[in-house]
């Protein structure tokens, strides 16, 4: 301990005078902490740093017992914070490649089993709409007009076959392809990421998302099956939607986890069952990101190939394949959580 | 209303994070948004002009999305929570702790953005934090960060300060020697003594309030020469009579 202060407590002047320098100093230091890295710090103005910041918490403690002037305690507050933030962050050592191979070997697959129940209820939504689209086609075929917008729906698809296999709209070029992905790629983003908010204010905004989009994929396939070309639709839509539409299904899945959380939190506090839901929900999101950009890859070059130069059997089969590997790859495997 | 959260350090410490508002963390918003736009622009150009128009947009759509989603993360992950638009408005991301925050907080509280700016104009993360004490909008609570002004004297103490212009018994010592030495009796002695003292003659009330005050500049330990004792034993009433 210091001598005794002064009999009407603490000179505040004084106090400043005899404490500024090292304030200055700490000050000094935690800019250049903020610019450099550890390594040009050097251990010496490290280890000053610390003992800096000790000191000024001690400061701190002292001038708020004593007084209230708010400039002090501020700029004592501000700069016991920043001390702290330096002192007491996470050590550097884990690296952002070691990060991204944690989360593909296991992080990821654990959550995705972790949260089968959500996935398996967006898996439903999306299948209940591929039903019901599919069903009400082969009913009565107008319903296709009514449930397929516009944009998909240009002209019949036998006539879109031909026009295809002919070439007029053959997407062989790179160009072409790598315009159509790009678009393609902001589509399904945002039909994931509706699912996703829709999933998580209201879960059944979710479900309903995953039901439309489901109806509609049932219906033009209804629709090419009508026309004779289901074949054709197989291998046009199979290499990217073997990924594009289990991306979705994650979206909502994540989206339907997330409202859960918030909505029907049961006993648990919502602060409490949102911080359970979050590291999986994160984990979903991101999977379903990486997911999309795969998707978006192919769709812009793979599946727009037409059966002269891959044959449509190597295209359902890679399609099928893909579908596979990314089921064994999420839940196939036992996974130490 | 806001609170600051309050840290106690392994040094027992209590350290004060106060919140950031709504304007500022608009305008640091607004800011990073054109950021993020003029470097869209230029990866934009500069596919167009490098590359053949090919690989082009797909190397354009893919720098979207990194640029749209990793701006925020780079920047609170490597820069301690500050974007430029943060830094330039003296805010700061910082996790529940009040220590930086790890990539994967920042990822949760920028992935739910999607949230937050429903259903336009971050409506819904405006809403929410209004409603949060510590002004923290849905991204912020799931990802256990708050947004926190930085270096700035904060309203509510500056109004203190000038209070204390006029008073300097507010401080936590001399409040604490007031709670312990001054009764009950003494408080209505001196309630009526400033009460009554609109009607004493000048020379009395000079006279009385000198020597009420001197024994209280003794009995409460104040060394305050600038301190008139009229205003001593006014302040002294005022604080003994307001709410603690």
């Amino acid at each position: 301990m210091r001598g005794p202060e002064p009999a009407g407590g603490l000179d505040v002047e004084r106090f400043v005078r005899e404490r500024r320098g090292r304030w200055t100093r700490l000050d000094a230091l935690l800019r250049d902490v903020a610019r450099l890295p550890d390594h040009e710090m050097g251990a010496a103005r490290l280890v000053e740093l610390v003992r800096l910041y000790r000191q000024t918490c001690s400061d701190l403690n002292q001038a708020r017992s004593y007084t209230a002037n708010p400039e002090l305690l501020a700029r004592l507050n501000d700069l016991a914070n920043r001390g702290y933030r330096v002192v007491y962050r996470r050590s550097h050592g884990r690296r952002l490649a070691d990060e991204a191979g944690r989360f593909f070997r296991s992080g990821a697959p654990a959550a995705f089993r972790r949260e089968r129940t959500s996935v398996l209820a967006a898996a439903a939504s999306l299948l209940l709409g591929i039903v019901v689209g599919f069903g009400a086609v082969l009913a009565d075929r107008a319903n296709g007009e009514r449930l397929i917008p516009e944009e998909f729906f240009a002209d019949s698809p036998a006539r879109r076959v031909e026009r295809i296999e002919r070439g007029e709209e053959r997407i062989d070029s790179l160009e072409k392809a790598a315009e159509f992905g790009a678009f393609l790629f902001s589509h399904n983003i945002q039909v994931s990421f509706l699912a996703f908010s829709l999933g998580a204010l209201t879960i059944v905004g979710g479900a309903c998302i995953l039901f439309y989009n489901g109806a509609i994929l049932g219906a033009v396939a209804a629709m090419y099956l009508l026309d004779g070309v289901s074949v054709f639709f197989l291998a046009w839509v199979g290499p990217h939607g073997a990924l594009e539409i289990p991306a979705i299904v994650f979206g909502g899945a994540a989206g339907l986890r997330l409202g859960r959380a918030l909505l029907l939190p049961g006993s648990l506090s919502a602060g409490e069952s949102l911080r359970r839901a979050i590291p999986s929900v994160w984990r979903i999101l991101l999977m379903t990101c990486v997911v999309l950009v795969l998707a978006g890859l192919i769709e812009g070059s793979f599946s727009q190939l037409s059966a002269k130069t891959v044959p449509y059997a190597a295209k359902i089969g890679a399609a099928a394949a893909l579908f596979a590997t990314l089921f064994f790859y999420l839940f196939g495997r036992r996974i130490a959580e | 209303m806001t609170r600051p959260r309050l840290i106690v350090t392994p040094e027992h410490v209590e350290i004060r994070l106060e919140p950031a508002g709504l304007g500022s963390r608009f305008i640091a918003l607004m800011v990073d948004l054109v950021l993020v736009a003029a470097l869209s622009t230029t990866v934009a150009q500069l596919t167009l002009s490098l590359l053949p128009a090919a690989p082009g947009a797909l190397v354009r759509a893919l720098a979207l999305l990194v640029l749209t989603w990793g701006y925020h993360v780079y920047f609170e992950v490597r820069h301690a929570g500050q974007s430029p638009g943060k830094r330039i408005m003296g805010i700061r991301v910082v996790d529940g702790r009040g220590l930086p925050l790890s990539a994967q907080q920042s990822f949760v509280r920028n992935v739910l953005r999607v949230l937050d700016a429903l259903p336009i104009g971050y409506a819904l993360g405006a809403g929410v934090s209004q409603l949060d004490g510590l002004r923290r909008r849905l991204g912020d609570i799931a990802a256990d960060t708050l947004v926190v002004r930085e270096g700035r004297v904060p309203e509510h103490e500056r109004r203190v300060a000038r209070a204390r212009a006029f008073n300097s018994l507010r401080t936590p010592r001399v409040l604490r020697l007031i709670r312990h030495r001054v009764g009950l009796e003494e408080r209505e002695f001196l309630s009526s003594l400033c009460l009554r003292a609109e009607g004493l003659e000048d020379r009395a009330r000079f006279d009385l309030m000198d020597e009420v005050g001197r024994h209280y500049r003794a009995k409460l330990e104040i060394d305050d020469p600038h301190l008139s004792s009229e205003n001593l034993v006014r302040g002294l009433t005022g604080i003994l009579f307001s709410a603690r």
